[in-house]
């Protein structure tokens, strides 16, 4: 065993057993999360501090069943746990299982057992195990075992210093002998395993062996030769894949029951416990999905709500700052980048926040409660039909608020086919920073008044919305077609009993969601943000400012402006000669069959910052900049004059409502595309996803112009 | 180990809610494998407590555990019905 890097200990269990209060118990804040290499799992690594003053890591791996994995997080257990040489290959291993689950939960317990990985046995949930009177024979238990058992409770932290007593013991043993095997393996197994450990004597037991026989395929870590050998060998024996697997899971029950039978004391309950009644009314049928649109209301509601003042505050104190930068220093290109550009996207970064940390609070305390797996179990035929999960719904409802948070939101769903199709069409869903360029454009496309009872521009709000979701579930549909994966679904959920949550849980979700965003999709989006200041501050051309400044001069004095429309009219010019201004000009033939202009144009560049500063650039780009992004109708005015080369209205009501299908579509958010690319971490999927939705805005729009023109 | 067909199990995707019954097999081994490490084990009671709207999951008890499975997935267990 490689003693040369920090002892490191892997917490490991079911899914639910509790691992994650341990984990945040041993490790406070202390934690980081990193990813497995190659895949998409989150790695979450801690460090702990033990009482003789010696830190060690540890790790906290997916939760799973068994050593037959199923999806892709519990193949990382497998990966890790089958091969020594992993540098991620723990010293030790404490095994948390749940006391009112004891049987299922020691499965697991007994495959780690025969890999001869050192072990301590955390049970969890002795709180719960009491109020249902179930009592263990503990120390029978650990005797029968050949294992240190620690009763531990996540809530309390009762229990944790002497798991942490425990660890210190364990680490200053020498490496354990090979313990006897608990599973007895037949002749087949057994001959296939030997030879494989005679060919290959790296594989340190019996055990081991016999999983790579089983795995070989699919163990990244395996050498050619390696995977060759075990292949020849596996066909020598016949070593049969499925149906070994089958009848180990069974001995390994049928041996862990005589030794539970007279230790393990559960009272026979027949009276239909809370979780059954609750679960009556919230999986009902009809009440269920009732129930889980109303929960999915105020989750919406209290994101719109909850997160305006903290944003608006955000907004003002950046405001504020740059009013206040604006006027103390010197009026200085490097003003002007801290100011607009690089001040722009810290704000653009730190917005986001207040919306995250809600989704998330309210998202990690439902999976707290018991909830979310509910949610799953109502929903998931529905999202199959489209290649989704039954999770995928959350994401997809919060994308109607923002799809930062809800891309982030999908990585509940452990199916990796169904996560990237739910990443990819969430932005589809029409988000709350549309909402102005919606508000704006409306006015263009009906008059506000009544058609019977309705508000034409309510109907057309609504048309959008409905648009937005039905695009969604058509593209998912379109890519469930597309994308190929060997990974088998299943829905085979455990419905875990309701119980109070967590709060320390909850805390940490909150911050290491907020934390991710800042540090890593932040990055890209401060980037993003400066070149697009750069573009639109500088031109082309030399000394543009001058001639330009000169020409303002002289139109104001002949047409008697104040200073305000001069400097108005200034903004409009200095845009228009930018770089952006360029480019808007650059790809006005390309627009130009969905009836925009090389204005429209800038706007849709600078859009990409966030789709509300079209409005912004509207009005600068129409010289009422000073007026302020918020005199909707003041900018509404202005795009009422614009006239094409014919004299025909520019605004009229094909081009607007060109204009809006475009805003449906077009992924015009580069803080999205950096959260994608942080998710699925490379930058194939947001360069996809840029483009299907990018066409799809195209041809729609085109459509559109040329019906209504 | 061989899977036998015994006539008088029922499958249980087809079986009325409400029904309880006794694990007797499994139908497919990969489906066999995912549940067994579950704790769906042969011969334990399971009884199909609910199903989910528009043809979806089934909602099972199996001893104090509740899981929900896929009808594709209950079509691989077999129940002796109580």
């Amino acid at each position: 065993m490689n003693r040369t890097k920090p002892f490191t200990l892997a917490l490991v269990g079911n899914p639910n057993a509790g691992k994650s209060s341990v984990f945040n118990q041993l490790t406070g804040l202390r934690q980081k999360v990193g990813n497995f290499p190659g895949v998409t799992v989150d790695k979450k690594i801690g460090i702990s501090a033990l009482s003789d003053g010696t830190e060690i890591t540890i790790i906290d791996l997916p939760g799973t069943y068994s050593l037959y994995p199923n999806s892709q997080d519990e193949r990382i257990v497998l990966n890790i746990l089958s091969n020594p040489s992993d540098k991620d290959y723990p010293d030790a291993i404490i095994y948390v299982a749940d006391l009112t689950n004891l049987e299922r939960h020691l499965l697991l317990f007994t495959q780690l057992k025969d890999l001869n990985i050192p072990l301590i046995l955390c049970i969890g949930m002795i709180d719960i195990a009491a109020e249902q009177n179930v009592f263990i024979d503990r120390e029978t238990l650990a005797e029968s075992l050949n294992v240190t058992v620690i009763s531990v409770n996540g809530r309390t932290g009762e229990g944790i210093k002497a798991l942490k007593e425990e660890v210190m013991r364990l680490k200053n043993l020498p490496p354990p002998p090979q313990y006897k095997m608990f599973f007895q393996p037949n002749q087949i197994e057994l001959k296939t395993a030997e030879q494989i450990r005679l060919y290959l004597p790296k594989v340190e037991n019996i055990y081991q062996a016999i999983l790579w026989a089983h795995h070989f395929e699919r163990l990244p870590f395996l050498s050619t030769f390696e995977k060759v050998t075990v292949k020849q060998v596996v066909e020598t024996h016949k070593f049969e894949d499925l149906r070994l697997q089958i009848v180990e899971t069974l001995q390994r029950f049928d041996r862990l029951q005589p030794v539970l039978r007279h230790i393990f004391l559960k009272p026979v309950n027949d009276k239909i416990s809370l979780t059954d009644r609750i679960d009556r009314v919230v999986t009902h049928a009809v009440a269920g999905p009732i129930i889980f649109f109303a929960v999915l209301f105020l989750i919406f509601q209290s994101i719109f709500a909850l997160a305006t003042f903290p944003q608006d505050g955000i907004e003002q104190l950046f405001l504020s700052t740059n009013d206040a930068l604006k006027a103390t220093l010197p009026q200085s290109l490097f003003t002007d980048l801290l100011t607009d550009g690089i001040l722009a996207g810290l704000s653009g970064v730190l917005v986001f926040i207040p919306q995250i940390a809600i989704l998330f609070f309210l998202i990690s305390l439902l999976e707290e409660v018991g909830y979310m797996a509910r949610t799953v179990y109502i929903f998931d035929r529905v999202m199959q039909k489209v290649g989704l999960n039954g999770r995928s719904i959350v994401s997809l409802v919060s994308g109607g608020a923002c799809a930062i948070p809800a891309i982030m939101s999908t990585r509940t769903i452990s199916n990796w086919k169904e996560r990237l199709i739910t990443i990819l069409v969430t932005p589809l869903i029409s988000c709350s920073a549309r909402l102005p360029v919606y508000a704006l454009l409306v006015g263009f496309v009906v008059p506000n008044e009544n058609w019977y009872i309705f508000n034409k521009q309510g109907l057309v709000f609504t048309g959008l919305y409905l648009l937005s979701i039905v695009s969604a579930l058509a593209a998912a549909f379109v890519f469930k077609k597309i994308l190929k994966t060997t990974e088998s679904t299943f829905l085979a959920i455990e419905l875990p009993e309701y119980r109070l949550p967590h709060w320390r849980n909850v805390g940490y979700t909150v911050y290491e969601k907020v934390k991710s965003f800042v540090l890593e999709a932040g990055k890209i989006i401060m980037i993003v943000s400066i070149v697009l200041w750069f573009l639109a501050s500088f031109s082309p051309i030399k000394n543009i400012e001058q001639t330009l400044e000169t020409e303002a001069t002289t139109i104001a004095t002949a047409k008697n402006w104040t200073e305000q429309e001069k400097s108005d009219h200034l903004a409009a010019r200095k845009l228009e000669n930018s770089y952006a201004g360029y480019l808007g000009k650059a790809i006005e033939p390309v627009i130009a069959p969905l009836g925009f202009d090389w204005k429209i144009g800038i706007a849709l560049i600078s859009s990409f910052a966030a789709r509300e500063v079209f409005v912004g650039t509207m009005a600068t780009i129409y010289s009422i900049g000073s007026a302020g992004e918020d005199d909707t109708m003041g900018i509404r005015a202005h795009m009422k004059e614009e006239k094409r080369l014919d004299g025909k209205p520019l605004y009229s009501m094909a081009t607007a409502l060109s204009l809006l299908i475009f805003y449906v579509f077009a992924l015009q958010c580069m803080s999205t595309l950096a959260v994608v690319k942080r998710e699925t971490k490379t930058w194939k999927w947001p360069i996809v996803q840029f483009l299907f939705m990018g066409a799809m805005a195209y041809i729609g729009s085109w459509i559109v112009f040329n019906l209504f023109n | 180990m061989e899977w036998q067909t015994v006539s008088h199990l029922e499958t249980l995707s087809k079986v009325k809610v409400g029904t309880s019954g006794t694990i007797r097999q499994f139908t497919n081994d990969q489906m066999a494998s995912k549940m067994l490490s579950m704790g769906i084990l042969p011969g334990k009671i399971l009884k199909l407590v609910r199903r989910a709207p528009f043809g979806g999951g089934l909602y099972i008890k199996v001893g104090d555990n509740n899981i929900a499975v896929r009808d594709i997935e209950a079509q691989n267990i077999l129940i002796e019905i109580l």
